[in-house]
């Protein structure tokens, strides 16, 4: 029997708890928007599965990705941000009211950001799931290089990351065995990584080689080889496996309705806008060069941002310009502008001689462009006028004479009402 | 529809997990059962195990420190 669901309302819902997502969150927060941030499990998302983050400044001496990540969550309640924990099973992005489902709540929100991440691609092979994170492969040189010192471990892969990585890890290991899919010889990776990975002498080569399973009591101990050539399984003693496979975002709940590369990933503007407006992307998920915490917090900081003047303006827009009361007279301008400048007083003296008939509003192109596409008025100087909160005319002759005419012709009743 | 209580409370894993596992297979497909934790291990693992067998499930934080885990039987 299906649970009847609850629904909640929101200004922000952000979706993906990780670094990306908190930062996004607390922006939100701080705005004064009522956030919800929504999380399928542990706060903190992929950096919660680092030992230690070396690279975000401000910790000269490293701290845990957990601790990091509380630190975040701190800071985002003391925000006023609410968590919910729980994974999205389905959303509805588009138009002003935006839905986005748990299995028990529906949340309605103005503007949603995206910041549910990637995950390392996985092989499939038997006794992986037993071994994950942190019990033997990993993901992540930096992260878990030290705890390799003096140990074997082997490197899956043989593009850039797979060999600069297993040439970051020889720095601890005793030996890095790189399991290579292709002949002798053969790597995916740029020839000058190439060349010092064949000088390095703690690098060992399997060529012809590929994952058949994986072995071990509590954690790994063995990862079973097989020959592509002639099928042979060959065991090789290690204590941890890295997988430099690849990422695979997590975005298959958005497909068809947020625009993503060919990879998967959500490509934004420079203001973290997807296709859909009130939609913003933050962090891994997003078709970007670099994917870190450093990264993930700067991408959150603008999406969030960016909602919140999404949202500024939506109720400007829906309250302000579009009010129904009286007849409006929308004034476009631009404060940089001189011909913007002068006709200022005009629309002053225009507001004074109608007497309180028509609703006068300002758009400042310079603040908001957002604003004035929204009216379809992007050149400034230009006049929309509003009638029953739709927009009846719009031009650009600042003539006095003709702009009264028209006001006058609004305010009596002579202008018809527009359909829907 | 029925809604049971499972107080798990200080206990460490993976008892919550084999306890949740156990008082599931009693339940019947839309039962509700409401694991409560202290212990933020269980946090990772009862939910990584309703993914994969398909469970619902939702987490409401009572206070710092202290969850219930929402299932919902499925299967």
């Amino acid at each position: 029997m299906p649970i009847e669901k609850d629904h909640q309302y929101y200004d922000l819902v952000v979706i993906g708890g990780g670094p990306g997502g908190l930062t996004a969150a607390i922006y939100g927060g701080r705005a004064r928007l009522k956030t919800l941030l929504i999380e399928k499990s542990l706060i903190g998302g992929l950096a919660t599965y680092t030992n230690e983050i070396a690279n975000f400044p401000g910790f000269p001496d490293g701290i845990g990705g957990l601790e990091l990540m509380r630190q975040f969550e701190h800071q985002a309640k003391h925000f006023g941000v609410d968590f919910k924990i729980s994974p999205v099973k389905s959303v509805n992005l588009e138009g002003t009211d935006k839905t986005v489902e748990t299995f028990r709540t529906v949340y309605h929100a103005k503007a949603v950001v995206i910041a549910t991440g990637g995950k390392p691609r996985l092989l499939g092979a038997p006794g992986e799931e037993h071994f994950l994170y942190d019990k033997g492969i990993s993901f992540c040189a930096t992260c878990d290089a030290a705890s390799c010192k003096d140990k074997v471990v082997m490197v899956i892969g043989s593009g850039d990351a797979a060999v600069e990585e297993g040439l970051f890890l020889t720095k601890f290991a005793s030996k890095v065995i790189m399991s290579v899919i292709h002949e002798e010889g053969h790597m995916d990776a740029n020839a000058v990584a190439q060349q010092d990975a064949m000088r390095e002498p703690k690098m060992e080569f399997r060529w012809n080689t590929v994952v058949d399973h994986f072995e071990g009591d509590e954690r790994l101990s063995c990862v079973v080889l097989k020959d592509t050539r002639t099928g042979d399984l060959i065991p090789v003693d290690v204590d941890r496996c890295f997988y430099f496979i690849g990422y695979l975002p997590a975005t298959e709940l958005f497909r068809g309705q947020v625009t993503l590369d060919e990879r998967g990933y959500i490509p934004t503007n420079t203001r973290m806008q997807t296709n859909l407006e009130g939609v913003f992307a933050a962090g891994d998920v997003r078709q970007t060069c670099l994917r870190q915490v450093a990264t993930a917090v700067g991408d959150g900081a603008i999406a969030g941002f960016e909602a919140e003047r999404y949202i500024a303006e939506l109720e400007v827009y829906e309250k302000q310009l579009m009010q129904a009361e009286k007849p409006g007279l929308i004034y476009v301008y631009s404060p940089i502008d001189q011909r913007s400048r002068d006709f200022l007083p005009t629309v002053r003296e225009l507001e004074r001689d109608f007497d309180g008939k028509i609703k006068v509003s300002l758009v400042d192109t310079y603040k908001g462009e957002c604003l004035a596409a929204r009216l379809g008025a992007v050149e400034s100087p230009s006049l929309v006028y509003t009638k029953e909160g739709k927009v009846v005319g719009k031009s650009r002759d600042l003539a006095r004479d003709r702009i009264a005419e028209m006001l006058a012709d609004l305010v009596e009743g002579r202008v018809p009402t527009p359909a829907e | 529809m029925a809604q049971m209580n499972l107080d798990c409370l200080g206990e460490a894993c993976p008892v919550p997990l084999i306890r949740t596992q156990k008082a599931l297979t009693d339940l019947a497909v839309g039962d509700v059962l409401v694991v409560e934790i202290d212990h933020s291990c269980a946090m990772k693992n009862i939910p990584e195990w309703c993914g994969k067998e398909g469970h619902n499930f939702e987490i409401e934080e009572v206070e710092d420190g202290q969850w219930e885990i929402v299932i919902e039987k499925t299967h």
